[in-house]
């Protein structure tokens, strides 16, 4: 490669790109930092404001008042019971449904695809749709949150465009051993559909671990299939309910008022994202490949 | 599970025993226990650290676990949930058989709530919302009239016939009773359990206790002090002035307008009594003045700029830190939870509880904030659900929060000896421990169990001396005070809030309030469609009002959209009721 | 038996053996249609309540017919025409900022010429995609507050002598929407438009270079030209989901001051469906909601037949 002389112009852009760069990393973490700095404050000290990236008066407090909600812990184990579930449901279905409409000699492959493409656009809206789950006896129980959503067109599409994406010939020659569809989706094309596995998974799993208005909706009343997001959103509002139990968790008579919403709620923040946030990276090789290749038609 | 269960045990026959010691030298006197009632009121303390013995021969029958019976109760307002293992909810479970988890409003509004319950089809055993009639509509509730004909007594002493004819929905049944505003033996009210102008006594202390009547008067006297203490003595600096107009709380904006003219609480329209015809308060004068008022403090940076977003929950923490001054709010919305921090805080000592002011468009007018009747409001109340397993009983536990004096005062008074001390003449009286204890958070999650919306009384208990509540008991009402509220209403030649209002004693009528129906208007009729849209336009340009740069031009621009609504739709609605007791 | 298959597959019609072949296909199919129609085509049948004043103890059956009435009552009510307005500005401006930022983002982030740099820079780019909205609203509710970072930083730097109540103000709603949404997807919806930038030749650039173009020659002839067809398509895909933007943010964060601008069609619904329990209303709004964005598809496919770039379908 040739080395050019870098031009005025060149070393500008470079400068103004880093800036823009910076600036972007800032405004990203900072709200994230700042959350998990008021998380760890002192609530009285944290209404003064002024806090950024570092706790004023330290205090493990209010973790420990979370920690002490019962609520929060049964929405723990719901909320986890309910990712992996999910998760593992709608990939398992979304991935024959893919495998299915993207057979090239199969009959109804554009007409099943048909079938699912207009569900992205055409829904019953949200009262049919609750009046069905009623009737199917599904609201106030555990499994409204696995059973409706679990097959997606949007996921099938991209999964489909990925699968299409790989050569006949697997196939073709799989089927001269003698190998059945079933043989075919599970050793041919499962294998080398992991990264868009993965990044199907990966959607399914964000989108059922951050959910919270199916839980308000469908389970009002049932505290014990309540969801962490859920919970969350309760400690929005609330702060009569907190500070009985914050208290509780607290040893000091009048502590009590001592934690604010911003707090407890910065520590219930930084509690549920913890998971994902710290589960991403890992992921971060196959959701850009498998996003690369089922999201755009090639 | 058990060693939860031993620990509380253990916590409480502890706690007996320091607190008999507090009750100190007067409760010997008293000792020999031929005291009929005290004898009574001790029983369940024992019988909850002696379950698992044999209960003695007298004593009434007490409840196992499994024959405990269960209810859930939905009641659409914020609350504080009690903890499980709370220690009277386990002794009234014990005692009466009966165990109710009361589940609260949280992150949705009131109707939203109600709305996904009658969706889903699936309700809670008891329920208390401000949607009772679409619930009757919708079959969710049971009909409680033959209940309430199997006890007599109940149905006599709770309400008058008239009364109960009010709760009839339009299919003919009863089916759900006001827990509220009902007085037995003596009325002993002191607070003023109604809306005002309130103010913060250490304000009314610098300025000398002034007489104020108006809002001019009001706000003169809040702006001077803030000139004078911009900041409270921790450096927090003063608010004069927030206004809450959350969801249906916003009355804390929209509706002073029929006070300020001098008319009672009828709600969502004053009432001529002369002409007996209905009016629309929201484009009278005075509304129009009073939002002048509130427009120009606005302007004056007086009054809270975050009024108008701050959620309910936001503006009870901002009452809490004792900066605010001034506001328009119901006794019920804020005192409680506001007066126990103050306490806890010590807030109280420095003149941050608010007294009521009886304000008026002009001076020397009447004023009708406080209702001296008993309000019977029959567009809310408890009810049993269809899906209730065991109604009879459900039923007779609702009755028994009426009618049983012992459960009556557990709720309210809590464990004799433990939260309250009886003396020689059988009057209930506090220690400061005592008194300390009942207004902090923890001790309320884990030993008070109110069941705050069940039946309950005001007035005097069936022993003739004390308060059915203990806010409500003259000795107890003049003890709680902090030094600086007590100088306040000796200033003013107060006894107690009422007194502060000085509004004119008179009965109201029989469609007294005038809110009880069209809370219960729903979006089948035109008047119902144009409440609803009223209180929409409402919420979005009152805001708009007091915030505008120029007033007069917001006004007409709010009533060209206010009148399309065809407010005449609703208002004719009304009068057709109001007509009926012609 | 091997050979026979082998002429199967090559023949181009489907025999019968073909179809025996394909049971697994078809019992999947046929599951699939069940769920399918259970779960997505079975609601629809309730757009028949939007036909009547349903009562929920009456069912779909006892319900009085009331035509069109619904429909008449929504066109005439000033709040829906508010509210599907306020839907499709916040939609159509989410759509072009989002858009916007990601395919300046994922340009800009190709020409950092450190590999370190450029993938910590894109890890942290993801983040804000993994938070909930009931965690962002929050961030935003705080941050923006009148104690919050933001009306801080004016303070300090002399911009306003007030903080201001940024939620108080109509005017600033829709910014805030779009902000928060170009904070939480800008990363992610990048990745498509980097993958598709790293998919370009790189002779070409070589060849620019030579010709002595600058870095702005080169994304405006090349890198610009080349993903447009990524863009398009994205870009397709999205409008029919303008209308299906609009509802946990604004849920979360509106109130009754701003009313007017934060309503959206789906709280429209929640508010007449839901709190006033008028089943019928609320299904009909959202029966207009379909409506709308079918149509918008449509156009959108049409229009860019018309320009000659990809379709979806």
């Amino acid at each position: 490669m040739k080395k050019r002389k870098t031009s005025l112009a060149d070393k500008i852009f470079v400068v103004c790109n880093t800036l823009f760069m910076i600036a972007f990393v800032v405004v990203t973490l900072y709200p994230v930092l700042n959350t998990l700095a008021i998380s760890f404050n002192d609530g009285i000290d944290a209404v003064r404001g002024g806090i950024h990236l570092w706790p004023r008066k330290f205090t493990f407090k209010n973790y420990l008042t979370i920690l002490g909600k019962e609520n929060m812990i049964t929405a723990v184990y719901v909320t986890v019971a309910r990712t992996i579930l999910g998760t593992l449901l709608a990939l398992v279905t979304n991935a024959l449904l893919a495998f299915v409409v993207s057979r090239k000699r199969f009959l109804f492959k554009s007409g099943l695809s048909l079938f699912w493409v207009i569900t992205m656009y055409v829904n019953g809206g949200l009262i049919p749709v609750f009046l069905l789950y009623r009737n199917l006896h599904l609201t106030g129980t555990f499994w409204v949150y696995i059973i409706p959503g679990t097959i997606s067109a949007f996921n099938m599409l991209v999964l489909r465009t990925y699968m299409n994406g790989l050569p006949d010939s697997l196939e073709e020659s799989a089927q001269l051993d003698g190998a059945g569809y079933w043989t075919v989706f599970v050793k041919i094309i499962s294998p080398l559909c992991k990264p868009v596995y993965a990044t199907v998974a990966l959607f399914v799993a964000v989108g059922q671990w951050n959910s919270w208005f199916d839980a308000m909706l469908y389970n009002r009343l049932k505290s014990e299939y309540t969801t962490l997001q859920y919970e969350l959103m309760k400690l929005l509002s609330s702060v009569m309910n907190q500070s009985g139990n914050a208290a509780n968790a607290s040893a000091a008579g009048a502590a009590n008022a001592a934690i604010t919403p911003v707090t407890v709620r910065s520590a219930a923040s930084i509690a549920t994202m913890l998971p994902i946030v710290m589960l991403y990276p890992f992921l971060q090789r196959y959701f850009v490949t498998g996003l690369t290749i089922g999201g755009v038609k090639e | 599970m058990k060693m939860k269960k031993l620990t509380a045990l253990l916590l409480s026959v502890a706690m007996t025993a320091t607190l008999l010691v507090g009750c100190g030298a007067k409760e010997e006197a008293a000792a020999p226990a031929t005291d009929a009632p005290a004898t009574e009121e001790a029983a369940p303390a024992t019988d909850a650290a002696s379950t698992e013995e044999a209960a003695p021969a007298e004593e009434a029958k007490t409840y196992s676990e499994d024959e405990i019976l269960n209810l859930d109760m939905f009641i659409t307002m914020p609350g504080s949930e009690i903890n499980d293992d709370n220690e009277i909810a386990q002794m009234i479970a014990e005692k009466w058989g009966v165990k109710i988890k009361e589940t609260w409003l949280t992150g949705q509004t009131a109707a939203e709530a109600t709305g996904t319950l009658i969706a889903s089809g699936e309700y809670p055993d008891l329920i208390d919302s401000d949607d009772m009639g679409i619930l009757a509509d919708s079959g969710a509730l049971l009909p409680l009239d033959e209940y309430i004909d199997k006890y007599p007594e109940f149905k006599e002493k709770w309400f008058t016939e008239a009364e109960w004819e009010k709760f009839r929905w339009s299919d003919g049944h009863i089916y759900w009773i006001n827990p509220f505003g009902n007085t037995k033996g003596e009325p002993t009210a002191t607070t003023h359990n109604d809306e005002a102008f309130w103010i913060q006594v250490r304000v009314l202390e610098w300025a000398g206790y002034p007489q104020i009547q108006t809002m001019d008067d009001y706000f003169k006297v809040i702006e001077d002090y803030i000139a004078a203490n911009p900041t409270m003595e921790d450096g927090t600096p003063n608010m004069a002035y927030t206004i809450l107009c959350e969801d249906w709380r916003y009355f804390c904006l929209e509706n002073a307008g029929q006070f300020l003219a001098g008319y009672p609480n009828d709600g969502s329209v004053i009432v001529n009594k002369e002409t007996m015809t209905i009016e629309d308060y929201n484009t009278s004068e005075d509304t129009i003045k009073y939002f002048k008022k509130l427009n120009e403090e606005y302007k004056k940076g007086f009054v809270d700029p975050e009024s108008f977003t701050q959620t309910y929950d936001e503006y009870i923490a901002k009452l809490s830190t004792g900066r605010v001054l001034g506001m328009v709010d119901q006794w019920w919305d804020f005192a409680y939870t506001v007066n126990d921090v103050f306490k806890q805080q010590g807030l109280d000592k420095i003149g941050c509880n608010y007294v009521p002011l009886g304000l008026t468009t002009e001076a020397g007018m009447e004023n009708r904030w406080h209702t001296f009747d008993d309000t019977v409001n029959q567009a809310s109340g408890v009810a049993i659900t269809v899906d209730c397993e065991d109604p009879d009983r459900a039923f007779e536990f609702i009755v028994q929060s009426a009618m049983d004096q012992e459960l009556h005062d557990l709720r309210f008074w809590g464990v004799k000896d433990v939260d309250y001390c009886v003396d020689e003449n059988g009057l209930y009286y506090r220690t400061d421990e005592q008194r300390m204890n009942w207004a902090d958070t923890a001790y309320q999650a884990s030993h008070r169990c109110q069941y705050s919306y069940l039946l309950q009384w005001h007035g005097t208990s069936d022993d003739g001396i004390n308060a059915n509540k203990p806010e409500e008991q003259p000795s107890e009402f003049q003890y709680d005070m902090a030094q600086p509220l007590k100088d306040c209403f000796a200033a003013y030649g107060a006894g107690n809030y009422v007194d502060m209002m000085g509004s004119v004693v008179e009965s109201n009528g029989p469609w007294f309030p005038m809110y009880s129906y069209s809370n219960n208007f729903t979006t089948d009729t035109p008047g119902g469609v144009a409440w609803t849209k009223m209180g929409e336009i409402k919420h979005e340009w009152l805001p708009q009002v007091v915030m505008a740069d120029d007033f007069d031009a917001t006004w007409a621009e709010y009533m060209e959209v206010y009148n399309a609504a065809k407010p005449e739709d609703f208002l004719a609605e009304m009068q057709a009721i109001l007509d009926t007791f012609k | 038996m091997a050979q026979e298959q082998v002429k199967v597959v090559k023949d181009k019609r489907i025999t019968w053996k073909e179809v025996k072949r394909q049971k697994f296909l078809l019992i999947v199919s046929f599951f699939m249609v069940v769920y399918g129609t259970i779960f997505y085509y079975w609601p629809l049948t309730g757009w028949i309540m939007a036909f009547q004043n349903y009562k929920p103890n009456r069912g779909l059956l006892g319900s009085k017919f009331v035509g069109l009435a619904k429909f008449q009552f929504l066109f005439e009510d000033a709040t829906f025409i508010q509210v599907v307005r306020n839907t499709l500005a916040m939609g159509v401006i989410n759509l072009a900022t989002s858009t916007f930022m990601a395919i300046l983002f994922a340009i800009l982030l190709n020409e950092i010429k450190s590999t370190i740099a450029k993938k910590t820079v894109q890890t942290i780019s993801y983040l804000p995609h993994f938070l909930s909205w009931i965690i962002v609203t929050g961030i935003l509710h705080d941050a923006l507050s009148s104690s919050g970072i933001i009306n801080e930083l004016l303070l300090k730097y002399g911009f306003i002598d007030q903080a201001i109540n940024f939620f108080a103000h109509k005017e600033y709603f829709w910014p805030i929407v779009a902000f928060a949404n170009c904070w939480k997807e800008t990363g992610w919806n990048a990745i498509i438009y980097l993958a598709a930038i790293t998919a370009i030749d790189p002779c070409l650039y070589e060849a620019a270079s030579i010709d002595g173009a600058g870095r702005w020659a080169k994304i405006k002839y090349i890198t610009l030209p080349s993903i447009r067809p990524t863009i398009m398509i994205l870009l397709l895909m999205n409008v029919g989901n303008v209308l299906n933007a609009g509802f946990e943010i604004q849920y979360l964060l509106g109130n009754g001051l701003i009313k007017s601008v934060s309503d959206t069609i789906d709280i429209y619904v929640l508010t007449w469906g839901i709190s006033n329990n008028d089943f019928s209303l609320g299904t009909a709004a959202g029966m207009f909601k379909s409506a709308v964005s079918i149509a918008l598809i449509v156009i959108a496919n049409y229009a860019a037949k018309r320009m000659g770039e990809e379709r979806l379908f």
